[in-house]
């Protein structure tokens, strides 16, 4: 009775861990704070107030969640299948590409249909690009961790190409945009005044569809099984090739999908620096959230709220936003270490019962 | 259940046990008044004596109030099951861990053991189940190594080689002291391991279930040895659950059940079946399954190897010219040394190795180099050697695991969906029937005994309507209550026309189910035997590579 309710204590303990180790990060981000002579308290409040204080703050808030949450779902749904995707950067391109392609031709002039078009191009695009580490992991057993962040780069300068070169706006001569996508094909904003697009809708439906996915299909029930333990799921006649293949196409179509929101719902057209490095933090979230939709969805939140206060602070303030990042690293240094601490504890007292 | 309810039950039936065996349970109570005689009689009293011993770890009682006695010259054997608490006893005495409260004795004088090398200055060696030697070195530098007259700059290997040659001699446990340890069989790193003890003029041996690794010959090999050091005045504790062993080497034995003595007997005035009843607390039956009838007409063949190879995890040939047919309705046992192919050969049957040459038919369709699943799909189950993590996912529920093979098809799942309902039925149905005792049907199975997860494994496998089941070392870790039932599910599957393979390492078990036997010696299968036509000693003899001219 008593080694039952020490494990309950534990997981939850183990929950707590995000929770604590954000609070550490901030802890720390407030001596540097006032290492350089600016009063944290002040600094957080502002903080706080430009996520939360206004309509604009909440509304630019939640932008940026969607876009985070996407992505974070994107690397959280190939974890689950033990594969790393640190190339979301590069099939957000790839997808926000293919939806610039739909969104300016022909079909992006049809209402509703043009913005279903341009997502699931982003969804094909993104998702087929993302099969290229899938295959070589496959098929010669390369990592898919360095693969996907190489990849990264390629498709970096691939867009700079494309935006100076055959992509290029004919009406404009200096700035390296594609042109504007067609305004049937813009996502609608759903709060007036402010730039809250129907993105976060789809982010809301993405949590829900991956879950079922994961928890209630056949396809789902083989992906985590080969990601809980492959040789088990070998045994037992699974198929780890196609799960791989579909787990990464899935990942990298909702970080195409991502890339599709960001153009139809934000820029309306492409530009090369349509993400500022969310694939990035992707990773930081899908870890904080621990692989699961729910979360994902909770971490995305609060990394969003994070960068969009650091913008007011340093408007306000002039402290640097790179002490944003700064407060992501340390947030992210916790949580590892949190991770550690919450594991050891674990494994101690089954490893006593083991020698036993 | 709570673990309250099971150690309730646990407590009822060790009374009731407890008043069956009455003649062989002495009160341990009764033994301080040896301690008394101890003080005043040094020369007849034990070597060692431990009192009143209790260890816990976290809230698991490991040792309660165990009073243990090592006479000068004798073999007193440990015997337990898993978990019952032989190893514990015995690390407390090698300075592993700290008692939690009693006293230990050693020589006369009471010691308190903090580290092994207090036990070694007592006189105390311990011979682990895994043996802590180097391969690289020889057997002279694995013996001499952390000995103070090596610490200066130059070793004197000559001394020490002559050394080691007069105690192989004295005890005789052949060993050549300038080979290289990588180089020598199990049975050779044994004695590489006692002769480290002995080198350090230790007069107790502890050996932790010394005969696990070993075959027939080596085993026999070192039951001499130890009779003659016991003759020449040195005392051994011998760990082990095996019954054959105790009664064929000790003196006396102690049984511990539950972290408790249940009983201490002689050896002479002892059999296996009251051995086995105190062990397990209940009357079982050793070694006595049926044979069933040996039909005159040869049944048909149901899985057939023709002359296959195949690649070890090394990628050089590991399984050569592998030739064997399973009949329907037999147990083949195919017995030999860890690591000499079994499981190789187990996985190319089942699809997850490449077959590079040769043919499987099951039932007379090729199977080889089919995917596991087809595999199964055409009538194989499969209970792998590591139960625990190829046969399971810990982190699954029981229904999950116990879907893990068959969760893709009707009515598990229609087209898009797994349907959680039928999975629960069924769940609900393999646990009445192999009476698996679960705590929660939803939580993780990594918290579950490994007797039980065996059965998941086992439910699994046999709800399955095959024709071929390969069973791999599934009684490994088990105690003789589990063993048993295993035994009894194969013999029920050969009765219903399974053609049963058994690859195990355990000489025991393979002749008292099997009908033929097989022994698998370097990726070879060099025999198979009718079992009438054969005994322990010739299946010793070929498991060590040693073909007999008949």
């Amino acid at each position: 009775m008593k080694v039952e309710l020490q494990r309950k204590r534990l997981i939850s303990f183990r929950s707590c861990v995000p929770f604590l180790s954000g609070g550490f990060a901030f802890v720390v981000v407030a001596i540097i704070l006032s290492l350089a002579g600016v009063n944290p308290i002040m600094a957080y409040g502002v903080m706080l107030k430009g996520a939360f204080g206004s309509l604009h703050g909440i509304a630019d808030t939640l932008v940026k969640t969607t876009s985070l949450l996407l992505l974070g779902l994107a690397v959280a749904v190939a974890f689950k299948c033990k594969v790393w995707n640190l190339g979301t950067e590069g099939q957000l391109y790839i997808g926000a590409l293919g939806a610039t392609l739909i969104g300016i031709s022909i079909i992006g002039s049809i209402p509703i249909l043009g913005i279903i078009a341009m997502l699931a191009a982003g969804f094909v695009f993104g998702g087929c690009f993302a099969l290229i580490p899938a295959a070589l992991k496959v098929k010669f057993g390369i990592s898919e961790i360095i693969v996907t962040v190489l990849l990264n780069f390629v498709v970096l300068l691939f867009i700079a190409y494309l935006l100076h070169g055959p992509l290029k706006d004919p009406t404009t001569v200096f700035n390296p945009y594609s042109p504007v996508i067609f305004s049937e094909s813009q996502l609608p904003i759903i709060l007036p005044h402010t730039r809250l697009h129907a993105g976060i809708i789809i982010a809301a439906l993405a949590i829900i569809a991956v879950y079922v996915l994961l928890s209630k299909t056949k396809i789902g029930f083989e992906i985590r099984s080969v990601g809980a333990n492959i040789k088990a799921a070998r045994y037992a006649g699974m198929n780890v090739t196609k799960s791989i293949f579909v787990i990464m196409g899935i990942s990298g179509g909702i970080a195409g999908i991502t890339g599709a929101v960001l153009v139809s719902g934000v820029q309306h057209l492409l530009i090369e620096g349509i993400s500022p490095g969310y694939g990035f933090i992707a990773v930081i979230i899908a870890l904080l959230g621990r692989n699961n939709p729910f979360g994902v969805a909770i971490a995305a939140f609060f990394f969003a709220a994070l960068m969009s206060g650091s913008e007011v602070m340093y408007r306000m303030l002039g402290i640097p936003s790179s002490l944003a990042i700064t407060l992501q690293a340390l947030v992210l240094i916790f949580v590892l270490i949190g991770e550690i601490f919450a594991r050891l504890q674990i494994h101690k007292t089954e490893n006593a019962m083991k020698n036993w | 259940m709570t673990i309250k309810d099971i150690s309730k039950t646990f407590f009822a039936k060790l009374a009731k046990f407890q008043k069956n065996t009455k003649t062989s349970v002495r009160d341990p109570d009764s033994l301080n008044v040896n301690v008394r005689n101890y003080a005043k009689n040094k020369d007849n009293g034990p070597i060692v004596f431990m009192k009143g011993i209790t260890c816990r770890f976290g809230n698991l009682i490991a040792n309660q109030n165990i009073t243990f006695d090592l006479k000068k010259g004798e073999i007193h054997a440990l015997l337990g099951e898993n978990g019952a608490g032989k190893t514990t006893l015995t690390s407390l005495l090698y300075g592993l861990y700290q008692p939690e409260s009693g006293e230990i004795y050693v020589k006369g004088q009471h010691a308190v053991i903090r580290s092994p090398s207090d036990a070694i200055n007592l006189g105390i060696a311990m011979v682990h189940q895994h043996f802590l030697l180097t391969l690289a070195h020889s057997v002279t530098e694995n013996i001499i190594v952390g000995l103070k007259s090596t610490k200066g700059i130059f070793l004197n290997l000559d001394k020490a080689e002559e050394k080691i040659l007069q105690i192989s001699k004295k005890y005789g446990l052949k060993i050549d002291p300038k080979s290289t340890v990588g180089n020598l069989s199990v049975g050779e790193q044994q004695r590489v391991e006692i002769i480290k003890g002995l080198y350090r003029d230790v007069d107790i041996l502890i050996l932790d279930e010394p005969t696990g690794m070993l075959t027939p010959m080596e085993e026999k090999a070192l039951f001499e040895a130890l009779r003659s050091m016991v003759n020449q005045g040195l005392s051994i504790i011998f760990i082990t659950h095996k019954l054959r062993e105790v009664m064929e080497v000790s003196n006396r034995i102690t049984v511990l059940r539950g972290g408790n003595v249940v009983g201490i007997v002689k050896t002479s005035e002892t059999s296996e079946d009251e051995l086995a009843r105190m062990m397990v607390g209940r009357t079982v039956s050793v070694n006595q399954i049926s044979q069933g009838s040996i039909s005159k007409t040869t049944p048909p063949t149901v899985l057939e190897i023709k002359n296959v190879s195949a690649l070890g995890n090394s990628n050089v040939l590991f399984l050569k010219d592998i030739r064997l047919d399973l009949r329907k309705g037999e147990i083949l046992g195919i017995a030999g040394v860890d690591g000499n192919g079994q499981n190789e050969l187990a996985e190319v049957i089942a699809g997850l190795r490449k077959v590079k040459y040769g043919e499987i038919s099951m039932d007379g369709r090729s199977i080889a180099n089919l995917s596991p699943r087809q595999i199964r799909e055409l009538g194989l189950s499969y209970v792998p050697e590591d139960c625990l993590h190829t046969g399971l996912i810990l982190e699954y529920s029981i229904i999950e695991n116990l879907v893990l093979d068959r969760w893709y098809t009707k009515p598990y799942s229609n087209k898009l969906f797994l349907n959680k309902t039928e999975m629960m039925k069924f769940a609900d149905k393999i646990i009445a029937d192999f009476e698996i005792k679960i705590i929660e049907l939803n939580a993780p199975v990594s918290s579950m005994s490994g007797g039980n997860l065996q059965k998941i494994v086992l439910g699994r496998e046999l709800s399955r309507d095959s024709k071929v089941l390969i069973v791999h070392n599934p009684t490994r870790g088990l105690d003789i209550g589990a063993t048993e039932y295993i035994h009894k599910q194969l013999i029920k599957q050969k009765e219903n026309g399974v053609g049963v393979l058994l690859l195990s390492l355990d000489l025991d078990e393979i002749l008292t189910v099997s009908d033929r036997i097989g022994v698998i010696y370097e990726g070879k299968i060099i025999k198979i035997v009718e079992k009438q036509n054969t005994d322990i000693d010739q299946i010793g003899l070929l498991m060590g590579g040693k073909a007999i001219k008949t």
